[in-house]
């Protein structure tokens, strides 16, 4: 490892493993845990409001969410318009088994962290099923089988009786080693179980892609023909990136089933597929910080987009109408503006920031 | 790239900063005591169409609280938020509201109310929300229907069926919405009939996006059934009675033997179906708790002029959601008033018993419903008369006097 | 056939009569599924040419409609000139979005230019909540003798045959411009390979705004017949864009005959659903979701629909 990054001029790997480590420099290293710990410091320090901390738990829950819809659309190139249809099958494994054994059962208070992934099987199990037509489609087509997905699950869950006909079908509350995580502790809780989680998932996907199956991916998205020749079988790579994606979504899901202590169909719709989509295009499409990005930003932006139609409001009373109009007005726009001016999104400020602070003072 | 946003960023926080300063100022030096209320509804997105008017129902009743002082110096003030009809959104205001301290919440949808019950519980605060769900105030204490739940609703219109009909047991299909919100109370109209209401439900259609029903209505034609009640939103009953009164079979007095006589709870009727259906929905039997301008009295009087004084359009002026909404706040100031009257502290668990203490002679009586407001410990559904109104030569016309209805006390 | 005996008897006793519900059912399926042809037809003439599905279509359907209401009523012009006046309006409405979002975007991954038709239909969305449009409700005048048409026990009302009427002139006119106009074969030939019909000096950009100007009209036309069926309800209007997506995909997305086909399949199905299966074994609504088990087989045994173009490419 070379010691200073700052002296490094060029790729000077001698051995694969090199090329492969996580970090390339002790610095990287030092800086990446200083960020971690702070992240699991911070609460500690200053409390933030009730409202906020659930800003940043929906913020968190997205990523892991996006990080598959990432998986999936970004580095294996499949689109997909019913993400939020897994992300709801993961929330309603919990909500059923709570439905059925009933929601402050052992199982679904004490034993948690098996919920949360019991849900992420799930949505990788439907995600394998829904990843089918892959097998056969591209493109479009593709895109619109996941959009019958969607519509499908909604249905399913409006429907059905089990699921309570789409109304809440509420989780208990969980318990913890000092007892049972009571309403003040709430949040802040589940913003350290999501933060894990998501620590987890960012080094797992970063991970995958220094294997053979994540280069499958990325083989695939960039030309399939290619790929097959060169042995790979594209069917079951993009078949494998539903599932995986289904997986991380199915754990998104689980837990807005526990952060919210329960389950209805309006958190799972086609609206929030499309926003899922949004998050990820303005992260920047297969980048892994992108991920991140994203739902921070659109979040963000709704806060302050709620903020200002609320000023508005208050300066035209009977006018309330443009304050209104304005929420879906700034998502379309961040979204196209996006597109059309940096479609590869934050991601790609972020390198250039680094890549700027890395060759300062010299520029070119 | 990232310097302007930065850049931009800064402004709009400033922007934001100051903007907060202008708003708080004013009230710093008003004098008197500020009670801090929120509204969480869905103003754009599905069901807007009520929402809408809802809020500046809303708006406009505490706007008129404040500016006419009828809580002398002290003043309410309620935020509105948007929630597009997501439920997390709406958790997200609730929580936001709670950190601002509200002692009083109104909510909107049957979903959010459900998703939402245990924390206000844990919280104990006081709910008025727009929906109707008799499914809400089970398993809660917080949480107070408005006016009569859906449930007795359409209980009451199969009553007022079964008493006004001529001949045989009436055959009766449902139409309801493909929800929970849709499906609520046909297991009490169910109930009804095990406890003797003498009437046969034929058939429960769940409509979807239809854009014909003609097959539809031909079946219940030959399974002669003679009452159609609904219980959705405006858009598809529209589309249903239209496909009705093209074929010629839409009764054009209630009961008209060989013809189909049309019904529908709060939310299929209004004014907005009318505009949607045009001629098409002559004779439509709608039951609500709420006075409508087209039977002028007090109540639609002061309606139409809080309109007026601020700025509202005819439609919304005329909306029965306004009333509906201009109601719940009304309840909110009276709690507020009743409490400080006592000489209490103005808090949440104040509220809350004042809100239980509102029947017998405390009962409350708003201008703009039919009956009034009653809630105890055990009864928390508010209005629980309610008014039959038909479609008369295009406006809403009153058909009797209010009923209550009989079967669901029995059912209970 | 000894199935559907089954089902005419279950339904009710009388033969008579469950034979006049069959064809009931059969004319309304070929009604609704022509206008959902026409409502699916803007979505294939974007597709057939730039190759983008336009998630926008359904806010186009309803501002089309939006426009013909206030220019029929507010501005009170004869609504014969405020339809076709309407038609235009979408026309240089859908031509100035492609010019302005998607010109950009030309040679983009796909899931760029969906993305941005999606960002579009919520802008839409945006601009049309600042109008009353947004959360009020309003409904056409009549304009159609109120009487349907009955022919032995079956009827149809007169907005919907006008609606089957237009929905087969505009699907002819197209067709007619496909197959035979300089500029339609040129817009085919831009669909067939970009590069070469440059080439040749066609301008690309110039097909797609064409492409995108008419499927504005035909949204408007769309708009203005559903919305005569359901009332002016901004949900229920901007809804169609979706439902009509199983039509798109089982008529094979570029092709307008298939669209017209698949129209009608939806449209009997969906009727057959509602006339049939709802309210039997405890269902209820099918209707709104056969239509997407049938698409997830469809695109699983014959992904190009059944009129698309077949590439051939396995994966």
């Amino acid at each position: 490892m070379a010691s200073n990054r700052w002296l490094a001029t060029g790729n000077f790997f001698t051995t694969y493993q090199e090329e492969q480590r996580t970090f390339t420099t002790r610095l990287d290293q030092l800086i990446f845990s200083i960020f971690l710990l702070t992240l699991f410091i911070w609460p500690l320090l200053f409390e933030l409001s009730r409202t906020y901390m659930l800003v940043v738990d929906n913020i968190l829950i997205a990523v892991v969410a996006v990080l598959g819809l990432n998986l999936v659309t970004g580095f294996a190139g499949l689109i997909s318009i019913g993400h939020a249809a897994f992300v709801g099958v993961g929330a309603y494994t919990v909500a059923s088994c709570s439905r059925m054994i009933g929601d402050s059962h052992i199982i679904i208070t004490h034993l948690w962290p098996v919920m949360i992934i019991a849900g992420g099987l799930a949505g990788a199990v439907m995600g394998a099923i829904v990843g089918l037509p892959a097998l056969r489609l591209k493109h479009l087509y593709l895109a619109i089988a996941t959009l019958s997905f969607q519509m499908i699950f909604e249905w399913t869950i409006n429907f059905m009786a089990f699921f309570n006909q789409g109304q809440t079908i509420f989780v208990g509350r969980v318990m913890w080693l000092t007892g049972e995580v009571g309403r003040s502790d709430h949040y802040v809780f589940w913003y350290y179980v999501i933060l894990i989680v998501i620590v987890m998932c960012g080094f797992g996907v970063r991970n995958l892609f220094k294997t053979r199956y994540g280069r499958a991916l990325v083989a695939v998205r960039d030309n399939d023909r290619a790929a097959d020749a060169m042995g790979m079988h594209p069917g079951l790579t993009k078949v494998y990136a539903f599932a995986l994606s289904g997986f991380l979504a199915g754990v998104a899901g689980a837990l807005h089933a526990y952060l919210y202590r329960g389950a209805g169909i309006e958190s799972f719709t086609l609206h929030h597929s499309i926003s899922y989509l949004a998050m990820a295009i303005v992260g920047g499409l297969g980048t892994l910080n992108g991920s991140f990005w994203g739902p921070a930003a659109i979040q963000f932006l709704d806060l302050q987009v709620e903020n200002v139609a609320e000023l508005a409001g208050h300066y035209m009373p009977s006018n309330m109408n443009l304050a209104t109009a304005l929420r879906p007005l700034t998502f379309g726009l961040v979204i196209v503006l996006f597109l059309m001016f940096e479609p590869r999104g934050i991601a790609n400020w972020w390198r250039i920031v680094k890549s700027y602070t890395k060759t300062w003072p010299f520029r070119y | 790239m990232g310097k302007t946003i930065r850049k931009n960023l800064f402004a709009l926080n400033l922007f934001l900063a100051f903007a907060v300063v202008v708003c708080i100022t004013p009230q710093a030096f008003a004098g008197g005591k500020v009670y801090k209320m929120g509204l969480s509804l869905a103003i754009t997105g599905p069901t807007s169409d009520a929402g809408n008017p809802y809020s500046k129902g809303v708006e406009d009743y505490f706007n008129y609280v404040n500016d006419t002082k009828l809580l002398g110096d002290d003043k309410i003030e309620c935020m509105i938020r948007d929630d597009q009809y997501q439920t997390a959104v709406t958790k997200r205001n609730f929580e936001d509201f709670l950190d601002q301290g509200i002692v009083f919440y109104l909510n909107y949808s049957t979903g959010s109310t459900l998703g939402l019950k245990r924390d206000f519980e844990e919280v104990q605060i006081p709910v008025l929300p727009a929906s109707f769900h008799a499914g809400n105030v089970e398993d809660s204490h917080y949480i107070f229907l408005p006016i009569a739940s859906y449930s007795e609703q359409v209980v009451s219109l199969s009553e007022y069926v079964v008493n006004n009909h001529k001949g045989d047991k009436p055959k009766v299909a449902m139409f309801i919405h493909p929800s929970a919100f849709g499906r609520g109370p046909v297991g009490d109209v169910e109930k009804s009939i095990a406890a003797g209401l003498n009437m046969e439900i034929v058939e429960v259609v769940e409509h979807g996006k239809d854009l014909d029903n003609t097959a539809m209505l031909q079946r219940l034609m030959s399974k002669n059934v003679q009452y159609v009640i609904c219980q959705t939103i405006q858009s598809p009953v529209a589309t249903m009675i239209k496909d009705a009164a093209r074929l010629g079979i839409s009764a054009n007095a209630f009961g008209e033997s060989g013809k189909i006589t049309f019904l529908g709870a709060h939310y299929t009727g209004g004014n907005d179906l009318i505009d949607l259906a045009g001629d098409a929905s002559e004779n439509f039997f709608w039951i609500t708790s709420y006075t409508i301008t087209s039977e002028p009295g007090p109540g639609t009087d002061f309606q139409l002029s809080l309109a007026k004084k601020y700025g509202r359009d005819d439609k919304a002026a005329n909306s029965h959601n306004y009333a509906n909404g201009i109601m719940v706040a009304q309840v909110a100031t009276e709690v507020v008033r009743r409490a400080k009257e006592k000489g209490l502290d103005i808090s949440k668990k104040t509220l809350h018993d004042e809100l239980n203490a509102m029947n017998g002679d405390n009962a409350y009586q708003p201008p703009t419903t039919v009956g009034p407001v009653t809630y105890s410990s055990t009864d928390r559904a508010g209005v629980d008369s309610l008014q039959i109104y038909a479609v008369k030569e295009g406006v809403f016309r009153k058909v009797g006097e209010p009923i209550t209805s009989q079967y669901m006390k029995k059912i209970k | 056939m000894k199935i559907i005996r089954f089902f005419l008897t279950k339904c009710s006793g009388d033969r008579y009569i469950a034979m006049s519900y069959f064809f009931q059912i059969v004319i309304s399926g070929v009604v609704v599924g022509s206008i959902y042809a026409l409502a699916a037809l803007g979505l294939v003439l974007v597709y057939k040419s730039s190759r983008v599905a336009n998630f926008a279509h359904g806010q186009i359907i309803a501002a089309g409609a939006f426009i013909t209401y206030a220019l029929t009523v507010w501005a009170s012009i004869p609504v014969y000139i405020s339809f076709v006046l309407s038609m235009l309006i979408t026309f240089c409405l859908a031509w100035s979005v492609e010019r302005i979002f998607l010109r950009r975007l030309i040679g983009e991954p796909i899931i760029s230019v969906i993305m941005v038709t999606i960002g579009l239909a919520s802008i839409l969305d945006g601009l049309i909540y600042l109008t009353p449009f947004g959360t009020e409700n309003f409904s056409f005048p009549s304009f159609f003798p109120q009487e349907p048409i009955m022919v032995g026990g079956v009827s149809i009302s007169w907005t919907q045959l006008v609606g089957v009427i237009i929905t087969f002139i505009l699907i002819g006119g197209f067709s007619w411009f496909f197959k035979k106009s300089t500029v339609g074969i040129s817009m085919r030939a831009v669909s067939d390979d970009q590069f070469a019909s440059m080439s040749v000096g066609i301008s690309v950009p110039g097909v797609f705004g064409l492409a995108w100007a008419t499927a504005g009209l035909s949204a408007a036309a769309a708009g203005c017949i559903i919305g005569n069926i359901t009332g002016l309800n901004f949900d229920t209007l901007h809804s169609f864009g979706i439902v009509v997506f199983p039509v798109v995909i089982l008529g094979g997305l570029d092709s307008i005959l298939g669209a017209v086909v698949a129209g009608i399949i939806m449209g009997l199905i969906q009727q057959f659903a509602g006339g049939y299966i709802d309210g039997n074994w405890g269902l209820n609504g099918t209707g709104e979701v056969l239509p997407y088990i049938i698409l997830l087989i469809i695109l699983l045994i014959k992904p190009h629909g059944l009129f698309g173009i077949h590439e051939i490419e396995r994966v």
